[in-house]
């Protein structure tokens, strides 16, 4: 989207190194499926999103579901989600190097029937490799049922902004989806290793230097919410923070209570956070919150041997009930 | 015309400083620019387009303090808590002044005046500084307002080679201005700045013909719920009251009323105390919300609750850009005049 | 509306002097005002009219004011406690003498004088019918002003019926019907009907003729119930409905309660539902 700072998050280098895009960037029409961005273009991806478009189409015509959930262009550059119910609405479709949303969160607006009486609808969602992993937590937990979804998997070579990989794109090591219904694209010869790199020079903070690093951050949250209305794994029914009898937190938007929000989600997301990405990158005050879920993915991934959402395992943290239910606390 | 060199401009801060508490243009991190107090003129950063948030935050705080409620024993006294000292924001630009239009209609001329809001007001100043553009987002020149506008400003700067061309507003801007070292300047010529295309805004009274159209809950598809275009509007103004202790011994309670930010668009806005929730649907939540600006603000209280800054369309995580929303709104209602014209023909 | 040091945000401080347990949660507080200003602004409520009560520490909640001037000088509101209702959680754990505030009263009323001379059909669900008990008690202190006045009475259980010690007082006055339905009824409860609300004002039948419904009751009851009604020939320009809605501030400031343009809290709570069925945006 126009202006909104990118993320360019360079391994090695500044510690945080941000750009933001000062031009503006050409407007697209509904129809042309391609965006270009800073001059970057990707030869395979026009036939891509072509493969892409005749099986929305086929699962839209075949009734085998009822929507596709998948990325179009955006109004100023970029592309954002779409909701296709109409065959003839797939040319709408893209797939580019700029689908950045994890567009598994609307998952969770797809767990009940459209209206009172129906079914649950069967929908089929275009998936990048990150937030495949997403769909496996949402399975683990009992979130959606495995055959109400059909996952059009993406081989991903990374998303790109001014020109550059993004940051979490520059570690990420699973190239096709982790589950899915059917591959679109060739999974990129890219050989890297996560090691947790992002993470060393606040790792090599004290305390003290650490606590004033993210009550810096957080001094600029406004408590929007936007991160944990983005996050697949946020989806508890009332959250701790929007309940009236809340005894942990106050609603004042100042910094103790700022401070506690984000360690209080991060602790949520411990071994369920999924490495998408999303919620550092809605925030619109930059607000490096994978940093502190990454943290938090490398002790469980070290302690416990469970990176989230890898497998249909659920996180070492729940509790099954007798009847197999899975419960978070 | 007057003109204030740079020099001038930092001297005249810091003597503000001095006297009042002193809200300007400050790098928060990371190249976000945010109004917040300041010391003096060195915290000061004059290079930004829009700061993050409006100027609403100094007038109708994210946290305002209502009052504070003293518990002894079987006692409470309840302690008013109003803004004392006061406070002239520096540097906000032109839509953030035209954004209090619809707060002050709101608050302070509809009857009961919100006592919190007015006192705020009377203690404020506004120090504006002129877009140097219009950046791309932004079109408040459809509605009515403009990247040079004085007018809900008490003083108004310009850059200008060497420094800042002024133009006192109104009486309490000019009395600010009395320790400021000014020059009277004859050549002095005030840039033009190139206007963005005008948006087509339907009348508050087009509106309700377009209110079960579909269009709304296909927009609502993609949104996230969050309240992230309501906090950086400089209108919206929906909140929530809540008592938050603050300190507890065996002989004193001492708990704050406080009013916080809310949003019409987040998910449990209007779920009732037995769990049933009237507007559950996130199309209804955004429509309401561009409802209250253009249709129901303005007949209820007069102004637009819209100022056309386009910051929620920077922010929106999804794309939720209310220039579209504006065009495609305009563009039914044509189609709608053409089938009632085709229908009488 | 009002007026306390021109802080409309300000609660008056009064005391908790006694409470009733009204049903299941639901318990009756009676609130003597102390500060002088506070009298002096309730001193003119009337009925349908509303007020936030304030358990200081836990908040502050919209009640309907369920006494009326005049019949002493207490305030009176029914509050149900919600298992997580902040507010009503605190104000449940008061005891009597202890401090509370009141910021009211807010919003329009049922226009008596208007509706004197009509037949009077009261319709109330559960702890709706709470704001409904001022106009019960306005029409049987001036008895012969009203017509003919038929009182339809619910909740789900019987357990869940308010004000049942009036309900002998409300039948024995002249011309005066009352009806009770729970959905469920045990096999010991013999006061009245098993079945919805609707249910039973279709086996009452009351004639259109002459007669003003008043409604309160959760959004779907006022939903089916006019459906009823129409279903009987009455006109929406008959009925007159309060509804409740989330509130915050009760003076069209905080935008929680609108339905299109228009604030149930500073244009309401008292709509003829002719008014109602014009809005944009309608929760019935
Ligand atoms: S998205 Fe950013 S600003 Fe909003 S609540 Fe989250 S961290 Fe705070
Ligand atoms: S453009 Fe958006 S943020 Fe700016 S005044 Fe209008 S609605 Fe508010
Ligand atoms: S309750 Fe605040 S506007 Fe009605």
């Amino acid at each position: 989207m126009f202006r909104r700072p990118h993320q360019c998050r360079q391994l090695g280098g500044e510690f945080h190194h941000f750009l933001r895009l000062t031009t503006a960037r050409p407007c697209l029409t509904q129809d042309n499926g391609f965006v270009s961005s800073a001059g970057y273009v990707h030869e395979e991806e026009t036939h891509l999103i072509e493969q892409i478009r005749a099986k929305a189409r086929e699962l839209l015509e075949s009734g085998r579901v009822s929507c596709v959930i998948g990325y179009e262009a955006a109004t100023r550059g970029g592309t954002r989600p779409a909701f296709i119910y109409d065959p003839d609405g797939v040319d709408r479709l893209v797939w580019n190097r700029e689908c950045y949303a994890n567009l598994t969160t609307f998952l969770h607006d797809k767990k009940k029937p459209a209206r009172r009486g129906e079914e649950v609808p069967n929908v089929a969602i275009m998936t990048k490799p990150c937030d495949s992993r997403a769909i496996n937590l949402l399975l683990s937990e009992g979130q959606i049922s495995r055959d109400k979804v059909y996952i059009i998997g993406l081989a991903c070579g990374g998303m790109m902004a001014e020109g550059n990989l993004q940051a979490p794109c520059l570690r990420c090591n699973v190239r096709i989806p982790v589950l899915y219904d059917t591959l679109i694209g060739d999974p990129p010869d890219i050989d890297v290793t996560d090691d947790f790199e992002d993470l060393a020079e606040l790792e090599g903070m004290s305390a003290e230097e650490r606590l004033q690093f993210w009550l810096r951050e957080f001094d600029r949250c406004i408590r929007c919410y936007a991160c944990r209305q983005a996050c697949p794994g946020c989806y508890c029914n009332v959250c701790e923070f929007d309940r009236d009898d809340s005894l942990w937190i106050g609603m004042q938007i100042e910094l103790p209570q700022k401070y506690f929000f984000h360690t209080f989600r991060a602790m949520h997301l411990a071994g369920r956070c999924v490495e998408c990405n999303e919620c550092e990158r809605v925030c619109p005050m930059d607000i490096p919150l994978s940093l502190l879920n990454r943290k938090l993915v490398k002790e469980v991934s070290e302690l416990l041997g469970h990176r989230g959402g890898m497998t249909t395992d659920p996180v070492p943290f729940v509790t099954i009930l007798a009847d197999g239910e899975v419960s978070l606390i | 015309m007057m003109f204030m060199s740079h020099s001038s401009l930092t001297a005249w801060l810091d003597e503000l400083a001095g006297e009042r508490t002193l809200i300007a243009p400050r790098d928060v991190g990371r190249g976000h620019i945010h109004l917040r107090p300041v010391a003096g003129s060195s915290e000061i950063t004059l290079e930004y387009d829009r700061p993050d948030l409006s100027a609403k935050e100094f007038l109708f705080p994210h946290t305002e303090r209502l009052m504070q409620v003293e518990k002894r024993s079987d006692q409470v006294t309840l302690h008013d808590r109003f803004l004392e000292k006061g406070q002239v924001v520096f540097g906000l630009r032109p839509c953030d002044a035209h954004g209090l239009v619809a707060l002050d209609a709101l608050f302070r001329d509809r009857e009961p005046a919100d006592a919190h809001y007015t006192r705020r007001r009377q203690k404020t100043a506004l120090v504006g500084i002129a877009c140097p553009q219009m950046w791309e987002s932004c079109f408040c020149t459809s509605l009515g307002g403009a990247p040079d506008d004085p007018t809900h400003l008490d003083v108004l700067l310009t850059a200008v080679e060497g420094g800042y061309a002024v133009q006192p507003v109104t009486n309490q801007g000019e009395a600010l201005l009395a320790s400021a070292a000014i020059e009277e300047v004859t050549d002095l010529s005030l840039p033009d700045i190139p206007r963005n295309e005008q948006v087509p805004v339907l009348a508050a009274d087009q509106w309700p013909a377009h209110f079960d159209q579909e269009y709304w809950s296909r927009l609502g598809e993609r949104c996230l719920s969050c309240k992230l275009c309501t906090f950086v509007c400089p209108t919206c103004r929906c909140f929530d009251l809540r008592d938050e202790p603050v300190a507890s011994r065996t002989d004193l309670v001492l708990i704050e009323r406080m009013r916080v930010w809310d949003a019409c668009t987040a998910p449990n806005y209007r779920t009732i105390a037995g769990g049933h929730n009237s507007r559950p649907l996130k199309g209804q939540r955004i429509r309401n919300r561009y409802y209250c600006k253009f249709c129901y603000y303005p007949k209820d209280f007069g102004p637009l609750g819209c100022v056309g800054c386009g910051r929620c369309i920077d922010v929106c995580p999804v794309n939720i850009d209310i220039v579209e929303m504006l065009n495609t709104v305009y563009a039914m209602h044509q189609e709608r005049d053409t089938v009632e014209a085709e229908a009488e023909t | 509306m009002s007026d306390n040091g021109s802080n409309p945000m300000r609660p008056y401080v009064g005391r908790l002097a006694g409470t009733k347990e009204l049903a299941t949660e639901i318990r009756l507080f009676q609130i003597e005002l102390q500060e002088p200003a506070g009298k002096a602004a309730f001193a003119n409520y009337r009925p349908g009219q509303f007020a936030f009560v304030s358990a200081f520490g836990s908040g502050e909640a919209p009640f309907g004011i369920t006494s009326i001037p005049g019949r002493g000088d207490l305030l009176e509101f029914a509050v149900q406690r919600h298992p997580h209702g902040k507010t009503t959680n605190g104000l449940h754990r008061l005891d009597v003498g202890d401090p509370v505030g009141v910021r009211g009263p807010l919003g329009n009323w049922f226009a008596m004088d208007e509706i004197q001379g009509k037949d009077i059909l009261v319709l109330g669900g559960g702890i709706g019918g709470a704001p409904l008990r001022p106009v019960i008690s306005t029409i049987l202190d001036n008895r012969d002003e009203y017509g003919k006045t038929t009182i339809l009475w619910a909740a789900r259980t019987p357990s869940l019926l308010i004000f049942t010690d009036e309900y002998d007082a409300w039948r024995a006055a002249p011309r005066t019907e009352l009806h009770l339905t729970v959905d469920q009824r045990p096999p010991d409860w013999r006061e009245g009907n098993e079945g919805l609300i609707t249910t039973l004002l279709e086996n009452v039948g009351p004639s259109p003729e002459n007669t003003i419904t008043i409604t309160c009751g959760p959004p779907i009851m006022i939903h089916f119930v006019t459906l009823s009604l129409r279903k009987l020939g009455f006109t929406l320009d008959q009925m007159l409905v309060t509804l409740e809605g989330r509130m915050h501030c009760g003076i069209g400031k905080c935008g929680r309660c609108n339905l299109g343009d228009i604030f149930v809290c500073a244009d309401g709570p008292v709509f003829y539902h002719s008014q109602v069925a014009k809005l944009l945006e309608s929760f019935l």
